[in-house]
């Protein structure tokens, strides 16, 4: 895809300052990299518009606006984000706050040449995981990285990679929070290389604060017979924009993606989700639900392409919405593009309200019509967050969405059953 | 002796068609009533009004309730005051556990009543003795409402939930519809074991044969809107002998 150069803005002077500032310390050759990198973005500046994949989502403004690199912080007491029964690995802004990342390889991202350009420039290693042949993690590996900001246009990068060898298994959580502050901007990559039969589940919690924009591009390469499981919760930022590409590379790939938003205080969120069948008998299940609280923009395009030779793929797709204020927008596209003959594909896509009988027949228990819907908000949300495997996060997620319906739910009953 | 529910030349209707025209209907505490009729002639639009659906508008007349105008409540209220609807379409609430709903539903009436809360404890014990009542399997409770019951499974949850809730007046719509004789006998030992001084039952039904488990103290035809004939037990045998023809003609 071309890159339009016409009527570009030109670059804010504080990114080469920033970028001198940043590059300073490293080796000649991780420097030349870089400075290429760089020049990229200089040369392209960011996505707008007029790109059939930004269709929703410019970025192309930010270049023209003053930037500096995010300081670290004053120590802060994250405990509160902590989870049980997780190996806790703690970014704030770029830098590991809680020990040692190893250094790591500039990431390759394939998306606009700028915006990749800018992420390479300047990223640092993130969560940096490696699973041995055989070796299933024993724990899930909980990655939080917290954003913060002092002075307006600070900005940080940050490159994510995991890799299972044959037949390895882990869970890993993935929980972005933003504290409250000043503008900022940030890019993250996370790489994932699956190797035959490994099996990886992924939970991605993106909660950033109202004053930060935000761009992820995870790349993940199922092996043969290796599956990749996502759960996608986006319950916060300014302007977001995710791209998901899912590349089941050899025969038996399978990957379930699962995915649940919540949209209000005029955030812009754009999801873009693609499944790319590169081999035959590959299965994919996508399951998506979004939620309107109010004024703000969403958008959803989950794309499945079923390469030629592909045969007997099995991919399906369900979309559900609803939509609880006035005021918000959600866009949700299903594409399909298949050049196999012998393969079964699906979607469907549905949007509306809370079932008013529903409602009703709470309303007769006794339940105020406020926790009632409360809890038929927890009824659709649920059928996503069911599927995150650690109680802990899954309650509190639950508990952070609807509380922004005003109604206060007691789930500590949700298993009580013997 | 003052009635639980006095309903006078009641009028209402939905979506602009006036459905009840002039319905009167008197219950004391300790009696169970059967409202039987042909379709469409506003049984369950009764039961909707009095349990407080807002798409059904009362247009005329007046219901008392325990010495109250019955149509200043909203549903919760009405619901925590001591009036349960059980419902001829459950509905399904996948993913809030049949716990989490009676929980919810016990402390919102609690609540509203001015009660503190029950107990988690005592919560639990409750409600596992009423499962056991209705000869439920108790792993139902960590199970979604309702979620992929049958037509009898979840007619038996609309009756332990009126078990734990232990409400005054009790309006059962058609809840003997879809039952087999098995379940028809437990669903009618549940309403039987809340039959008491203090309570009252409404059954709207069809059917004869929920009133040979569950013996009514009056019988009532309800057609056209209004209540054209009221007997004994035995006017509900007459009935199913003869239809409901003979009354509408007179």
């Amino acid at each position: 895809m071309g890159n339009p150069v016409i009527n570009k803005p030109a670059v804010h002077a504080s990114y080469g300052e920033a970028f001198a500032c940043f590059a300073g310390g490293l080796d000649a050759h991780d420097h030349a990299a870089r400075s290429a990198a760089f020049d990229e973005f200089v040369q392209f500046g960011l996505p707008d518009n007029k790109i059939e994949r930004w269709h929703y989502t410019n970025l192309s403004t930010l270049p023209a606006r003053a930037v500096q690199l995010a300081a670290l912080p004053a120590a802060t007491d994250l405990s509160r984000w902590q989870l049980d029964a997780c190996d806790e690995q703690i970014w704030l802004n770029d830098r590991r706050i809680d020990g040692a990342v190893p250094s790591a390889v500039l990431p390759t991202v394939d998306t606009h040449a700028g915006l990749a350009g800018l992420h390479r420039a300047f990223a640092r290693p993130g969560l940096q995981l490696d699973v041995p042949a055989n070796t299933q993690l024993p724990r899930p590996v909980h990655a939080l990285t917290v954003s913060s900001a002092n002075a307006a246009g600070e900005m940080y990068h940050l490159a994510h990679r995991i890799t299972l060898a044959r037949g390895a298994g882990a869970i890993v959580i993935l929980q972005n929070i933003g504290l409250p502050g000043a503008e900022r901007f940030a890019t993250q990559s996370l790489g994932i290389d699956l190797a035959d039969g490994a099996q990886l589940t992924l939970i991605h919690v993106q909660d950033e604060s109202r004053a930060t924009t935000q761009w992820l591009q995870t790349s993940v390469n199922i092996g043969r017979d290796a599956r990749f499981d996502l759960v996608n919760v986006d319950l916060g930022g300014k302007l977001i924009r995710n791209d998901w590409r899912v590349k089941l590379a050899a025969p038996g790939a399978q990957t379930e993606l699962a995915g649940l938003f919540t949209a209000d205080a005029r955030v812009h969120l754009d999801n873009q989700y693609e499944i790319n069948h590169a081999a035959p008998h590959g299965t994919s299940h996508q399951y998506f639900r979004g939620i309107g609280f109010g004024p703000s923009k969403a958008v959803l395009n989950g794309r499945v392409v079923v390469q030629p030779g592909a045969q007997k793929t099995d991919s399906d797709q369900r979309i559900a919405n609803l939509m609880l204020a006035k005021g918000a927008e959600i866009n949700a596209k299903p594409e399909l593009e298949i050049y196999a003959d012998d393969v079964k594909c699906a979607h469907g896509a549905t949007c509306g309200q809370l079932d008013d009988t529903a409602v009703f027949y709470l309303r007769t228990r006794g339940v105020p019509e406020a926790q009632a819907r409360a809890l038929l908000t927890y009824s659709f949300i649920n059928s996503v967050l069911e599927k995150i495997p650690h109680a802990g996060l899954r309650t509190r997620i639950a508990l952070q969405i609807t509380a922004q319906l005003g109604a206060d739910l007691d789930l500590s009953a949700i298993g009580d059953a013997a | 002796m003052t009635k639980l529910l006095e309903i006078e030349n009641l009028h209402a209707e939905v979506g602009g068609n006036e459905i009840l025209k002039g319905l009167d209907l008197r219950v004391a505490a300790g009696e169970v009533h059967a409202i039987m009729g042909p379709n469409g002639a506003g049984k369950s639009t009764l039961a909707k009004v009095l349990s407080g659906a807002e798409d059904y508008v009362v247009t005329g007349g007046t219901i008392r309730y325990a010495d109250r105008d019955l149509t200043a409540l909203s549903a919760e209220q009405r619901a925590a005051h001591g009036i349960f609807m059980g419902f001829q379409y459950p509905v399904e609430i996948p993913g809030v556990s049949n716990m989490m709903f009676l929980k919810a539903a016990v402390n919102a009436q609690r609540k509203e009543r001015g009660e503190p809360e029950m107990p988690a404890n005592d919560f639990l014990a409750w409600v596992r003795h009423r499962v056991k009542q209705m000869q439920m399997d108790s792993a139902m409770l960590s199970r979604g409402v309702n979620q992929g019951f049958s037509g009898g499974e979840k007619k038996r949850n609309e009756i332990l939930q009126m078990l734990v809730l232990e409400p005054k007046l009790m309006v059962l719509d058609e809840t003997d519809s879809g039952l087999d004789i098995d379940a028809l006998k437990i669903v009618s030992d549940g309403i039987n074991a809340m039959r008491s001084p203090e309570r009252a039952t409404i059954l709207v039904t069809h059917y004869q044969r929920l009133l040979d488990y569950v013996q009514p103290d009056f019988v009532h035809v309800l057609a056209g809107g209004r209540i054209v004939k009221t007997g004994g037990a035995d006017l509900a045998l007459e009935l199913e002998e003869k239809g409901y023809g003979w009354l509408q003609a007179a």
